[in-house]
């Protein structure tokens, strides 16, 4: 796989990084914005991102079962706490805005449920809310870019 | 029913009556004050995204990548900005069903709409080479590279408006 072109102006490239880590930053839990973030790049379908964050997440210390359950999350009782859930329920909805036709009648996606918002205020203060509100669409970003150049896996060293 | 209004009746800042419309929501969450730093970057990635873009197929795309994620606040404003740039209300009207409306738009508007539903809908899975071949014969690499940069942009910024459940109805154009 070759990609279709590697052209990303700089200055929108270095506003996409500044995005990410500050809103990493401002999170405050590594470990945590690896999950977020590859649970996005799974849903996105982005190898590169995929393949840059799994090494990330593993020099990071996330547990490798972790890692391995996180495309079935919701079945895997015991591995991510309440905190850790709640996250990625709102990494899922916020990245799946497509789905559905209406909060009424669709399913499988579309806006974001009132249920998954409050568990999440529940687990984040408002200023952790909106750095992991903003880590989620940094990595949306990142998604876009990589998957419509078709920038193939591997290009990342740590 | 009536159409008369008096100082009384509520009107939205159109002056068209909203009697017996619902309330207005309030938004979940102020996130731009939450995370100045995040808004800061927001704001620069947007100025780098739309360089080089012809500002009325830039409206087309934010409206339409608006549409497909339902943000209401986005939807408001671009629509509105696109009014302001001088496109048509027709053309906006038709930008739900551009599909089957293509004697609205040029073929280098249809790519770049093309281009920005399978940017967006990725979780369906991928940017179809024709998708992406289409866009490529009607734009050069450099103004391509914009253009998903742009369509990158306004996903972003329809996250933060759906998730913080944002307002619209109250953006005017020129006065941001």
């Amino acid at each position: 796989m070759t990609a279709r072109t590697r052209l990303l102006d700089k200055s929108v490239a270095q506003a996409m990084s500044t995005l990410s880590a500050a809103a990493k930053r401002g999170l405050g839990d590594p470990a945590l914005a690896e999950l977020v973030v590859i649970r996005a790049s799974q849903l996105n379908h982005c190898a590169f991102c995929l393949d840059m964050h799994l090494r990330i997440a593993r020099e990071h210390g996330v547990p490798e079962r972790q890692l391995d359950l996180l495309a079935a999350w919701e079945e895997a009782e015991g591995v991510y706490d309440e905190r850790e859930r709640a996250a990625l329920a709102l990494t899922e909805a916020m990245t799946v805005l497509t789905g559905g036709t209406s909060q009424a009648v669709g399913s499988g996606g579309g806006f974001v449920p009132d249920e998954v918002y409050e568990t999440a205020a529940k687990h984040f203060d408002d200023t952790e809310l909106a750095h992991l509100i903003g880590l989620v669409v940094a990595i949306n970003n990142w998604n876009r870019v990589m998957v419509s150049r078709r920038i193939p896996p591997g290009g990342y060293t740590p | 029913m009536t159409t008369h209004t008096d100082d009384r009746t509520p009107t939205d800042h159109t002056g068209h009556a909203t009697v017996g419309y619902a309330p207005e929501h309030t938004p979940r969450l102020a996130w731009a004050e939450q995370a100045p730093e995040v808004f800061k970057a927001m704001i620069r990635l947007d100025a780098a995204a739309r360089k080089g873009l012809d500002p009325k197929l830039l409206e087309l795309v934010k409206v339409r990548a608006s549409q497909i994620n339902h943000c209401a606040l986005c939807v408001d404003m671009h629509s509105k900005d696109a009014l302001a740039a001088g496109e048509s209300v027709e053309r906006i009207v038709q930008l739900s069903a551009w599909e089957e409306s293509e004697h609205f738009y040029t073929e280098r508007e249809l790519a770049a709409l093309a281009l920005t539903e399978a940017v967006t809908v990725l979780t369906d899975g991928f940017v179809p080479d024709a998708v992406y071949e289409r866009a490529a014969a009607h734009f050069e690499d450099a103004e391509l590279a914009q253009l998903i940069a742009a369509i990158t942009v306004i996903n972003a910024w329809n996250r933060f408006g759906v998730t913080c459940r944002l307002v619209p109805g109250h953006y005017q154009p020129g006065h941001k």
